[in-house]
């Protein structure tokens, strides 16, 4: 039970205090089930430094996600709310805001203060209802904000429809930190019966502190976007390393299943341009591996990309910042356009598929208005179709499906990987709950590579609770270490969230929890594989 | 002179729902951002050339919910309890007037008398209860509280006002609102004070979330799955999004230059962030 706690009010929000408005304690967190319920007690997250403390701005929750340093003086504090004032006034103008001035609106006037949303979100409900953490507290104060400093419609209107919230710096801070506490996942906006988007008023908000006041976490900004439109990858990845892996991968492939296999690369005309999740070809190769060994058994004709831009499917502006978003999709597109391949095929990276078939939709004009699909019809089109020799009994181990936010709820590609699945994999179930409704991993919106201070603690025991939980109940009748089980995670950063919850709990070494993507478990399954494809060896 | 006021918030009601719905209708096309509740198109391989939803589908789906309120039902029940009244009550009170003023010309003052006491007096009923319940929630709720601004409460007891008022001038002066107000326009004084009332929500109605229930459903905004298609009017519209200056101030940006130069072109190296 949680012990009693003060309740936070969203005029908080502007209080100067040393102390952060709350810290999260091991008695307020969301229970998790066997075998994690005898868990000792402890700190989802530690505390910072005291220097840490006194650099950076963490006076929300004492967590730190963006290294925001505090301003040395008053005047630099007031420049900095001028600055967000005058972003927010540009948020909220057709013309300087027009990618998403529309929902945006919409998504402020219309919510009803029903709290119907408060449930739905897993941030919420794993850190044991902290009222910060509540879909609508950023939304209301941001609205109130709004009110009173934008709106200016004369004392009475102003007091009656809320003008509680004072425009300072730690409310800036605050606000700041507090875009980067909600994964995007809008399940919120499922939720609302009004369809107000508090996911999308998150969004904004990182946009208006990216776009006019160059806040951003470093991992998405400087070593993300910025690096990629440099280098061509948000890994660092070069085309010239990238070439490097590619003959890795067809080495590995004839070592361990003595297959020789050509991977294309830059074949122009293909009818397919394959572009992954650069973080597969550092972390996970087998997955790109696979890929190959199932396109070739298959006799595509596809092709990866080595050109600058072409090998990394990642666009992490999707998160942040509209501009870089464009950018780094126009890059992408270009590729595959010079390739003259018939269409792109987006491997397993969640992202990438809302970003650059959705999302760009409306950027890409003429000739790059470019076919784009997800790799998950094409698969159930070679899984189900027959095009490949498989044996379901090689997969004879429970298996169980996460749905990534951005396929899933955002895309509604809900049923091609589990027609797949209960083809290939006999022991395969369902997590409650699952499709539309599932929880994001809890590594949404750029979580899964924030690694700043104590952000990733906070992820593991806050974000990625829900994740946690879900699973450990999916599984609560094999938990035996003698049984290998599979959490399969369809992308990249899914995966990522994923190992590290189940790696800080020793869920492997205790349980035999594993985890992988999906087209590992149609690699395993093909007969003509001389030892299985999954190794289950823990990376 | 309260039939100019009444007559008066129609008209504002009008022009102002118009301009409402005009805001929403002439506003920039945005990117698409889309949630699904189950599978789409993307599920099929080449799903540019394949339909998406039909508009019939979208609009049944909206009649629905607009109707039975099924979200609230399934997702927040005990507030459908109260919300649902209130919402059919209103509905019928609309359809009370209607039938009101139209029944006045060809329908006999008997029949109106008996059939018209009783469908207000339980529409107005229905109404009664689901605002009092509401508000009773409203004030209870701690969680509730925090987030509802003060003009809220104010207004729900002012709509319990208009509702008791309307009761007692249909109760006890049916006959002469029939007559004085339609056939002569000298309304007496209790269904003066009901138009007065009346007149002042209808100023607040198109500022209120009755109107964000409608737009929601607005073709392009929630369900907008229409993909850009090359030559389409979409493209045409955002092309002419595409030529505007952007205006944010971070140094990656590269302020002043139009969107389409700023994505397209990277001639200035790109800063890093703070
Ligand atoms: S966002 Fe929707 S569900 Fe949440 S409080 Fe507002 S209206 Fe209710
Ligand atoms: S988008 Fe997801 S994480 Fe963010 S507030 Fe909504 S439910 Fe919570």
């Amino acid at each position: 039970m949680a012990t009693e706690r003060k309740k936070i009010r969203l005029k908080d929000i502007s209080i100067r205090t040393d102390e952060p408005l709350i810290t999260v304690t091991a008695d307020d967190l969301m229970p998790l089930p066997p075998p994690l319920d005898q868990q000792g007690k402890k700190a989802p997250y530690s505390p910072l430094s005291e220097n840490q403390k006194k650099s950076f701005e963490c006076s929300l929750d004492g967590v730190s996600a963006l290294a925001l340093p505090k301003p040395k003086n008053k005047e630099e504090e007031e420049k900095l709310v001028a600055r967000f004032l005058s972003g927010l006034r540009k948020l909220l103008s057709q013309n300087d805001n027009w990618p998403f001035w529309q929902p945006l609106i919409q998504s402020l006037e219309s919510c009803v203060r029903c709290q119907t949303c408060s449930d739905a979100c897993p941030v919420y409900v794993s850190s044991g209802n902290q009222e910060i953490y509540r879909p609508t507290y950023k939304s209301e104060i941001l609205r109130r904000i709004i009110n009173k400093y934008i709106k200016k419609r004369g004392k009475i209107i102003t007091k009656l429809t809320g003008d509680d919230i004072k425009l300072n710096w730690p409310t800036v801070a605050r606000l700041a930190e507090l875009a980067y506490r909600c994964t995007l996942c809008r399940r919120c906006a499922q939720r609302c019966p009004l369809g107000s988007d508090n996911g999308l008023i998150g969004r904004e908000l990182r946009k208006l502190f990216s776009q006019e006041m160059g806040i951003a976490p470093k991992e998405l900004h400087d070593s993300g976007t910025v690096q990629q439109l440099k280098v061509g990858a948000s890994t660092g990845i070069s085309s010239a390393a990238f070439q490097g892996m590619v003959e890795f991968m067809e080495d590995e492939i004839e070592e361990k299943w003595g297959k020789r296999i050509k991977i294309p690369v830059d074949k122009e005309g293909a009818d397919i341009l394959l572009i992954h999740n650069s973080g597969e070809f550092m972390s996970w190769i087998e997955n790109p591996v696979a890929f190959a060994i199932i396109f070739e058994a298959a006799g595509l004709s596809w092709t990866l990309s080595s050109e600058i831009y072409g090998y990394e499917a990642t666009n992490y502006g999707t998160w942040y910042d509209d501009v870089q978003f464009a950018r780094i999709a126009l890059k992408q597109v270009e590729v595959a356009r010079k390739l003259k391949v018939k269409k792109m095929v987006m491997g397993e990276c969640g992202h990438a598929h809302k970003g650059l078939i959705v999302i760009a939709d409306r950027i890409l004009m003429d000739e790059m208005n470019f076919p784009r699909e997800s790799f998950l019809p094409l698969l159930e089109e070679l899984v189900c179709g027959g095009k490949l020799r498989l044996d379901p009994q090689k997969n004879n181990f429970p298996v169980t499906l996460h749905d990534p936010c951005n396929v899933v709820r955002l895309m509604g590609i809900v049923e091609p990987q589990r027609r797949i699945l209960r083809k290939i994999c006999p022991q395969f179930r369902e997590m409650e709950p699952h499709g539309v409704e599932n929880y994001c991993c809890g590594g949404g919106s750029g979580f899964a590579i924030m690694n700043s201070m104590n952000f990733k603690e906070w992820r593991e025991n806050i974000s990625s609770r829900m994740k946690l939980k879900q699973i450990l109940e999916t599984f609560n009748d094999v938990l035996d270490s003698g049984i290998r089980k599979y959490v399969c995670a369809p992308c990249s950063n899914c995966k990522g969230a994923i190992r590290d919850i189940l790696s800080s709990n020793d869920l492997w070494e205790k349980n035999s929890i594993y985890y992988g993507g999906l087209v590992e478990l149609v690699a395993n399954a093909m007969v003509d594989m001389k030892r299985p494809y999954i190794d289950w060896e823990w990376h | 002179m309260i039939l100019f006021i009444f007559y008066g918030s129609i008209l504002f009601f009008i022009i102002a729902a118009a301009l409402r719905v005009r805001r929403c209708v002439s506003a920039p096309i945005h990117l698409h951002w889309e949630l699904y509740k189950g599978s789409s198109v993307y599920e099929l391989t080449e799903w540019w050339g394949k339909t998406h939803n039909t508009f019939g589908e979208k609009l049944w789906s909206m009649i629905l919910d607009l109707l039975f309120l099924r979200e609230f039902y399934h997702r927040n029940r005990n507030f459908w309890y109260f919300l649902y009244p209130f919402h059919i009550g209103i509905y019928s009170l609309v359809l009370w007037h209607a039938w009101f003023l139209f029944g006045a010309k060809v329908i006999s003052i008997e029949f109106l008398s008996i059939w018209g006491r009783l469908w207000g007096h339980v529409a107005t009923g229905l109404t009664f209860f689901g605002i009092v319940g509401i508000f009773i929630k409203r004030v209870k709720d701690e969680d509730l509280k925090i987030y509802y601004p003060p003009i809220h409460y104010l207004k729900w007891p002012f709509l319990a006002v208009i509702l008791l008022e309307a009761f007692y001038s249909v109760q006890f002066y049916f006959g002469d609102i029939f007559e004085d107000l339609l056939l002569e326009f000298h309304p007496n004084v209790a269904t003066k004070a009901h138009l007065l009332f009346a007149s002042v929500l209808l100023i607040y109605l198109p500022f209120s979330h009755i109107m964000q229930l409608f737009f929601r459903y607005y073709h392009y905004l929630r369900w907008d799955d229409v993909p850009n298609v090359r030559g389409s009017e979409i493209e045409r519209r955002i092309k002419e999004h595409l030529e505007r200056p952007v205006t944010w101030s971070a140094p990656h940006i590269q302020s002043g230059k139009r969107w389409r130069e700023v994505a397209s072109k990277l001639e200035c190296p790109i800063t890093e962030g703070k």
